[in-house]
């Protein structure tokens, strides 16, 4: 993996100077407007490196228009976004950089229905890490193990069901083998009993010491897994606390509505 | 594709030894007259309708009939014609190369049917259906037709006083047509014999292989020319030849029967491969293997990956052939070898090394502004070529100066692939490429030929008709990609430039466009730049049938989520890799309906070559057949054989598209 910047190259940025060491992801002022409506302001928070940040808000608070700013799947306007000690900008380079250490699950999973399971987690390390076929089919099958899903691998993403299908994206987001990895409500569009088996691969993932975001409605895992909780609304960070601070004694009066809203 | 099993399998619970599927409940079929009560004469209305529709049906029938078997019909102009139909006057001692062609193209047509396809039956009860209704139709035919004028012992017909011609008697008319009865019989008889021989179940479930019939039929009539006198009749050199009673020629059984020993050794050659290859998967069973079972044994899936090499091999096989079967019929007998060897190869490999020498360097890392200012320099100085061309101070070779433009943009694309070895590597390989195209292409293709013709061209007909088209087809469907990704394009260059076009070619009809590439471009070419007809006539269907595949392809980009593009970028995939990889072939798959119809369209818009001067298929059987002194003014003749040709080829394509679309639909859901 190549996480060391190129020293030298005067378009990446070198960590010291703009992040410590184990700052995995760093915002600083972040805005972002869609035309005339400010969907972030003011963000500021910084990831360290093995930490499960979960982020929490009412619909609409700007969580997964910030997740997707991180690896400029939305552009933001005007503050700094830095990964992995590289700084977004417009520069095609650092985007493809940042991109491919950074994994990301949708909610509506987003697997190429035209390619097999094994297909869709094999294209990318083959095309962008450059790994031979047969190194990245070795990687894809215990990958697909770890999910648990390793009998699959030669169906198509349409004869699984949506459980299956979000773990295959798991698994197609870690073929990249990130140093980060972002979850963008990854149980929205499950159904209840599929819910399980996406949480489970999460949490075992967290234990294993990935650097993890992820934006939910799951307040149990919130609970168990996270490390930190950022509750957000209309697009500002109202609070950040760890689970037991912020489910027992929330210090502002909108994060306690939130939790007796969803409660 | 290595998943055949139907959607209702229980696909997730394939841990579980799942049985076979309860089968629906066995429902026999309808006794006829009871499947006709209820579907042709349910009530009162539908029976006025049903009634109404026959009768249509009937006299639409009856008068094609009166119309093939009038005496007014020389289908002899047809069959006298046949070659110059399809070939035009191709020179007799030449006309091996021809055979040459038709033989390579049945060659890969027999691998790939051996190795692709998936030939499954047409069961008993289809194929008794066929020959029952053929002998029906045969004996209504026989029936309803106008009884035959009378002809007197010298062969003219008679007319009664008041000059009507006289026909024979409904009696003797049934009598004279004993033949068609008896072909209606054997037809009736055959289908008939086997439905009383096998049971309902039988007949619904035995099936017949449909390679048989497909290739059986064909060796059936090829065979027959050995033994049944069709009679000879044929125009070679000016003389027209009509020997009733006699044979086919030997120099059309001969090349016919090798072609169908051809076809058939290679599809069973494809067949032995594929069926290798599908029992050394089966060696080592696959997990996924299990619950497919007993889907169907007749027709096993070509696992996943197997003859990848001879596939690709065989694929790379069908590009390539239409630009060698080129050489091999248009060839020049007494092509110019020497200017090939002192000039075109020479220049060839020098453009081929030095080239590359300055694409290497182009690309090296530190190369930066430098490398820019010395690609826009060779751009100038490759516009100035053209522009000294134009102006008459002196003149390069043609060939010489698009080679030198195209050098000239590639050294502009150099920046996008410097640095990486494997890059610079695969730029330079491209160039390579190009310059064999294009050498190849100046040699072969925009070279007048010297041979001896009534006419300009080479080669006219049929073969014209299926050389422009395919040609048009195999260069439009790339431009029309890069359109359409052209006007989908964030860059709003693109996007403006993409857009004009389109909607300027679609907004002209495609005859204007052609006889300006033909008629009006050669005035505005430069000195000392050429262009042969057809190239013309080509270079105009390409670009009007880029226009229209590019509104094709654009409706299938749009219909890819935005999902897609999204998880294409979260990998990390460059956006060239997202296009070819994620976005195209989903967009594509979408657009095979109107992409085949595009090319159906394509093949039979050729057919406007005749008003631009070029003899194809429609205009030997509109003006040229007519203006012989044998058979002066039969046109109706040819046309309606030159309508069933168009329909065999494009009903084939159309068939050949229904096939593609379940093929390619099958992981999808």
């Amino acid at each position: 993996m190549s996480t060391q910047p190129a020293h030298g190259d005067a378009t990446i940025a070198v960590s010291d100077e703009l992040a410590a060491r184990d700052d995995m992801i760093v915002c600083r002022d972040v805005d972002k407007w869609f035309g005339d409506f400010q969907a972030l302001s003011g963000i500021t928070a910084t990831i360290k490196e093995q930490e499960i940040v979960v982020v929490l808000g009412p619909s609409g608070s700007g969580k997964s228009t910030w997740i997707r700013c991180i690896n400029r799947l939305e552009a933001h306007q005007s503050g700094q976004i830095i990964v992995d000690g590289i700084e977004l900008t417009n520069d095609l380079r650092n985007i493809e950089k940042i991109r491919s250490e950074v994994g990301m699950v949708f909610q509506q999973f987003n697997l190429f229905p035209h390619l097999t399971v094994m297909d869709n987690i094999t294209l990318a390390p083959i095309w962008v890490r450059r790994k031979s076929r047969p190194e990245a089919e070795e990687l894809a099958e215990s990958l697909l193990e770890r999910v648990g899903i390793p009998e699959q691998a030669q169906k198509f993403p349409g004869q699984l069901s949506g459980g299956q299908q979000q773990r295959v994206a798991i698994a197609r987001a870690l073929a990249m083998e990130p140093r980060v990895m972002l979850f963008d409500e990854p149980t929205s569009a499950l159904d209840p009993e599929m819910i399980k088996e996406v949480l489970d691969v999460m949490e075992e993932l967290a234990r294993s010491g990935m650097t993890m975001m992820v934006v939910t409605h799951e307040m149990g895992f919130a609970r168990e897994v996270a490390d930190r909780i950022i509750f957000m609304e209309e697009g500002e960070i109202v609070e950040v606390g760890t689970p037991h601070h912020f489910f027992t004694e929330p210090a502002e009066e909108r994060t306690k509505l939130f939790l007796s809203q969803v409660l | 594709m290595t998943d055949p099993m139907p959607p209702a399998a229980p696909t997730a619970l394939a841990a579980e030894p799942v049985g076979p599927a309860a089968s629906p409940p066995d429902r026999p079929s309808l006794p006829p007259g009871r499947w006709i009560r209820e579907n042709l004469f349910p009530n009162a209305r539908n029976s006025i309708l049903t009634v109404f529709a026959i009768l249509v049906a009937l006299f639409t029938y009856r008068g094609l009939l009166n119309f093939m078997f009038s005496e007014e019909r020389s289908w002899i102009a047809v069959r006298t014609n046949l070659r110059l139909m399809f070939t035009q006057a191709y020179p007799e001692h030449q006309y091996i190369r021809v055979w040459v062609t038709v033989g390579l193209v049945v060659v890969l047509a027999g691998l790939s049917a051996g190795i692709w396809a998936r030939w499954g039956g047409v069961t008993l009860k289809r194929l008794m259906g066929w020959l029952m209704s053929g002998g029906g139709l045969v004996a209504v035919g026989v029936l309803i037709r106008e009884p035959s004028v009378l002809t007197d012992a010298a062969g003219e017909t008679v007319r009664d006083d008041v000059g009507e011609l006289v026909r024979e008697s409904f009696a003797a008319a049934m009598a004279d047509r004993w033949v068609w009865w008896a072909a209606a019989l054997v037809l009736f008889g055959l289908g008939l014999a086997l439905w009383l021989r096998f049971d309902d179940l039988a007949r619904r479930t035995s099936e017949i292989p449909v390679a048989w019939l497909v290739f059986g039929l064909p060796g059936l009539l090829v065979a027959s020319t050995w033994v049944i006198r069709y009679g000879h009749y044929a125009f070679a050199d000016g003389e027209f030849i009509a020997e009733p009673g006699q044979l086919v020629a030997m120099s059309t059984r001969v090349p016919w029967t090798v072609i169908w020993l051809l076809l058939v050794g290679c599809f069973g050659i494809g067949r032995v491969a594929r069926s290798r290859a599908i029992a050394s998967s089966q060696a080592v069973p696959d997990a996924a293997d299990d619950d497919e079972g007993a889907e169907d044994e007749a027709a096993p899936e070509l696992p996943r990956g197997a003859l990848a090499k001879t596939r690709a091999i065989v694929n790379l096989a069908w590009v390539l052939s239409p630009f060698f079967l080129y050489w091999v019929v248009m060839r020049d007998p007494e092509i110019d070898y020497a200017h090939v060897f002192s000039t075109m190869l020479p220049m060839g490999l020098a453009f081929g090394v030095v080239g590359s020498a300055v694409l290497w360097w182009l690309t090296r890392s530190d190369a930066g502004e430098v490398g820019r200012l010395a690609a826009i320099g060779l751009l100038l100085l490759a516009a100035f070529h053209w522009v000294a061309a134009f102006f008459g101070w002196y003149s390069m070779l043609q060939v010489a100066r698009i080679a030198f433009l195209l050098l000239a943009v590639a050294g502009l694309l150099a920046p996008n692939f410097a640095g990486v070895a494997a890059q610079r590597r695969r730029l330079v390989g491209a160039w390579l490429f190009v310059v064999l195209l294009v050498f190849y292409g100046a040699t072969v293709i925009n070279a007048p030929s010297t041979i001896e013709t009534p006419t300009d061209m080479f080669i006219g007909g049929f073969s014209v008709t299926l050389l422009v088209s395919v040609l048009t087809i195999m260069l439009s469907f790339p431009i029309g990609v890069l359109l359409a990704l052209a006007r989908t394009s964030r860059q709003p260059i693109f996007r403006v430039l993409s857009t004009v076009y389109i909607e300027v070619i679609r907004g002209v009809p495609l005859i204007t466009l052609l006889l300006f590439f033909s008629g009006v471009l050669p005035l505005f070419l430069p000195d000392g730049m050429e262009i042969a007809e057809l190239a013309a006539a080509i270079l105009g269907y390409t670009l009007f049938s880029a226009a229209y595949l590019a509104e094709n392809v654009r409706g299938g980009l749009q219909s890819i989520r935005r999902g897609q593009y999204e998880a294409a970028d979260a990998v990390g995939l460059t956006t060239t890799q997202r296009t070819g990889f994620i976005v195209l072939p989903q967009s594509l798959r979408v657009s095979i309906p109107p992409l085949v119809g595009q090319v159906i369209a394509t093949f039979k818009e050729t057919s406007l070559l005749a008003i631009i001067g070029l003899f194809d298929f429609l205009r030997m059987a509109n003006s040229v057949v007519p203006n012989q002194s044998q058979f002066l003014g039969v046109r109706r003749e040819g046309l309606l054989f030159i309508s069933v040709v168009y329909w065999v080829v494009a009903f084939a394509m159309s068939k050949y598209s229904q096939r593609l679309e379940q093929r390619v639909g099958l992981g999808q859901r």
